[in-house]
């Protein structure tokens, strides 16, 4: 048996008897989101396509997978999508503006072992490529955070339907507040956990502070989590602002039309 | 402007005094890391001048089109001896830039000089770029955003990144030296302490931060034994440890460890979502029944345990886009690229999700255990 296979469907098991209907559509999630992936990089690795155009339409696949196949279409899910693209495109300019400044993208001296059987001439620009690596590892938290937050500020509105706009961006940033800590944090362990292997190895080789900050495999490990980061915190005004937003506005035009 | 000003006003000394320590702690910094030459023993030099002498078309022998450049680069170093001689170097780079890179004027560049030198002109050969300063410029950026969207709690998220950061390091160090150490038993003892210093720095000590530990660490500690079991019963037949990086170390051994580090955030996370809604409900009405609340967790972790999962499958796979494009240009078939590189990343990415659903049955009766405490008292 193979150990992806067993895994799969433990997984696939254990989210169907405790997720019911929405475990299972979760998983098949999972899998759609991994097919996304797989053909986006390949896409990627044609030379003549600019690697961000692939990155952005994957982007929104992968936002409409996780709102509207797992949430359903409706207000909540759909300015929870808005505000996913408009961080994405916001970060995008800003990331890769830090690849091509720090130089971090393609591989570094400590992997030469790996890459030594390739031709590394393959006319992909790899200075995209580490841009749209960095956007497409900090996707997930993104959405996550966009409709943790569009989700509980519609619950208020339904409950509160008199509140003004800028006290429901106020509590949206609120509840922002409380998932940012856990959500960078899932994002710290992951990066860490994929990277130990690198981490000892300086360690063992006992290379020094400054070879370390400097290496490419380790500036780029850092900024990739930094500008996660960055998106994360950036999603919460922005959904805040767009939900509070749409919600009183919708609320003002009904008034409207009985007037 | 004005609105800028009252915020001032309503400003307490120390939040004061914090932000007047922050901008400085800033500005040093950014001044130190654009003037740290001295402190690097391998010269350091700043590019002044960059010519390109001669471009040419390549194609490999997978028929991939390329361009290869070839710079003419004068340079002036910065530290060392010879701080502000001139320096010649010369610089090949391709388009795709997989492990090459143009440069330009103001780059500041890792050189090896020659050693016979004739009059004044050094040359030598680049090493290694100098990242450092853009680090720390985005290093702030990140601090700046979480204060200024999360106020304290990003200020307590950043302080407790930082503190897991220093302790990993220290753990690592301690593995490393000690000879016996077994690298699980060392990540397992990080593990507790990064969960208890994390959760009790954000949450303060009482049943809520209580129930998240002891959720998290039971969700952890059982996925990973689930993987171990797996692993076992399998003979690990499908993963290919032999294309795992940076190895110095048994590769088993670290594969398992960073499978206990990558999944601990994203079980951390559901638990102390779980935790806070139960005990948040409980509060707000402490008539609740049992049952309600057992019914209301765990149909937020329904509700979350997907986008998390996710989150972890992300960061795991993203990691290989520069190697699967590599091996696809180079010939290699779609399923021996996938399989050879994401086989690892797939494990890690199902077993941690198989550790954040556990995590919400465990989190759920463990925060009714101590309801049913509270209750019990009052």
């Amino acid at each position: 048996m193979n150990v992806l296979v067993v895994l799969a469907i433990i997984l696939f098991v254990l989210m169907a008897l405790i997720g019911g209907g929405k475990g299972i559509r979760s998983f098949v999630a999972l899998f759609l989101n991994f097919g996304v992936l797989l053909l986006t990089i390949i896409i990627m690795s044609i030379p003549t396509i600019n690697p961000l155009i692939p990155t952005l339409m994957a982007c929104t696949v992968i936002s409409c997978i996780n709102l509207f196949y797992i949430n359903e279409v409706n207000r909540k899910t759909k300015t929870a999508f808005l505000s996913t693209m408009i961080t994405i495109v916001l970060l995008l300019f800003f990331i890769i503006m830090v690849t091509e400044k720090a130089k971090i993208q393609g591989f570094g001296e400590e992997e030469t072992e790996e890459i030594s059987a390739f031709s590394l001439y393959v006319g992909v620009d790899f200075v995209k490529v580490a841009a749209c690596m960095i956007i497409m590892s900090a996707i997930g938290s993104i959405i996550d955070v966009a409709i943790s937050i569009a989700s509980p500020i519609n619950e208020i509105y339904r409950h509160n339907p008199s509140i003004s706009r800028k006290a429901l961006f106020t509590s949206g940033l609120k509840i922002g507040r409380d998932i940012l800590g856990t959500d960078t944090n899932t994002l710290f362990f992951a990066f860490f956990g994929s990277y130990l292997g690198l981490l000892i190895w300086f360690k063992d080789l006992s290379y020094t502070f400054g070879e370390i900050i400097n290496s490419n495999v380790f500036s780029a490990e850092i900024i990739n989590i930094l500008c996660a980061g960055i998106g994360v915190a950036l999603i919460i005004p922005i959904t805040a602002w767009i939900t509070s937003y749409s919600l009183v506005k919708q609320e003002r035009k009904s008034k409207g039309i009985r007037k | 402007m004005n609105a800028i000003l009252n915020k001032l006003k309503n400003m307490t000394p120390i939040q004061i005094g914090f932000y007047i320590v922050l901008v400085i702690c800033f500005v040093v910094s950014i001044i130190f890391v654009t003037h740290n030459h001295a402190h690097y023993d391998s010269p350091i030099a700043k590019v002044t001048e960059a010519n390109l002498v001669n471009t040419e078309e390549v194609t490999d022998i997978n028929d991939n089109q390329d361009k290869r450049f070839m710079q003419d680069i004068m340079a002036e170093l910065q530290n060392g001896q010879a701080k502000g001689q001139q320096i010649h170097l010369e610089n090949e780079y391709s388009s795709s830039g997989a492990y090459d890179q143009e440069y330009e004027v103001g780059d500041e560049l890792f050189v090896s000089i020659d050693e016979n030198k004739e009059d004044n002109n050094l040359t030598g050969s680049i090493t290694d770029v100098k990242r450092d300063k853009y680090i720390v410029f985005v290093a702030w950026i990140f601090i700046f955003v979480l204060l200024i969207v999360g106020k304290k709690q990003g200020l307590f998220s950043i302080i407790s990144l930082a503190v897991n950061a220093t302790l990993l390091t220290y753990a690592l160090d301690v593995y490393v030296n000690t000879e016996s150490m077994r690298l699980l038993w060392v990540c397992g003892i990080s593990a507790v302490l990064f969960t208890v210093i994390s959760l009790l720095i954000v949450n303060g000590f009482n049943e809520k931060t209580y129930t998240a530990i002891i959720s998290t660490l039971l969700g952890t500690f059982l996925c990973l034994a689930i993987t171990y079991f797996v692993l076992w019963i399998t003979s690990e037949n499908g993963l290919r440890y032999e294309e795992m990086e940076f190895l110095t170390r048994p590769y088993k051994a670290v594969f398992l460890a960073g499978l206990l580090l990558g999944s601990l955030g994203g079980v951390m996370d559901i638990a102390i979502t779980i935790a806070s809604s139960i005990f948040g409900l409980y509060e707000s009405n402490h008539q609740i029944s049992i049952r309600e609340l057992k019914t209301s967790g765990m149909n937020i972790g329904k509700d979350i345990m997907g986008t998390i999962t996710n989150i972890l499958f992300f960061v795991y796979i993203s990691g290989s886009i520069p190697m699967l494009i590599l091996y696809f240009n180079n010939g290699s078939p779609v399923v021996f690229s996938l399989s050879m590189n994401l086989s690892l990343e797939l494990a890690r990415a199902l077993a941690g999700g198989i550790g954040i659903v556990l995590t919400i049955p465990i989190g759920v009766y463990t925060a009714i255990f101590f309801v049913k405490r509270k209750k019990a008292k009052s």
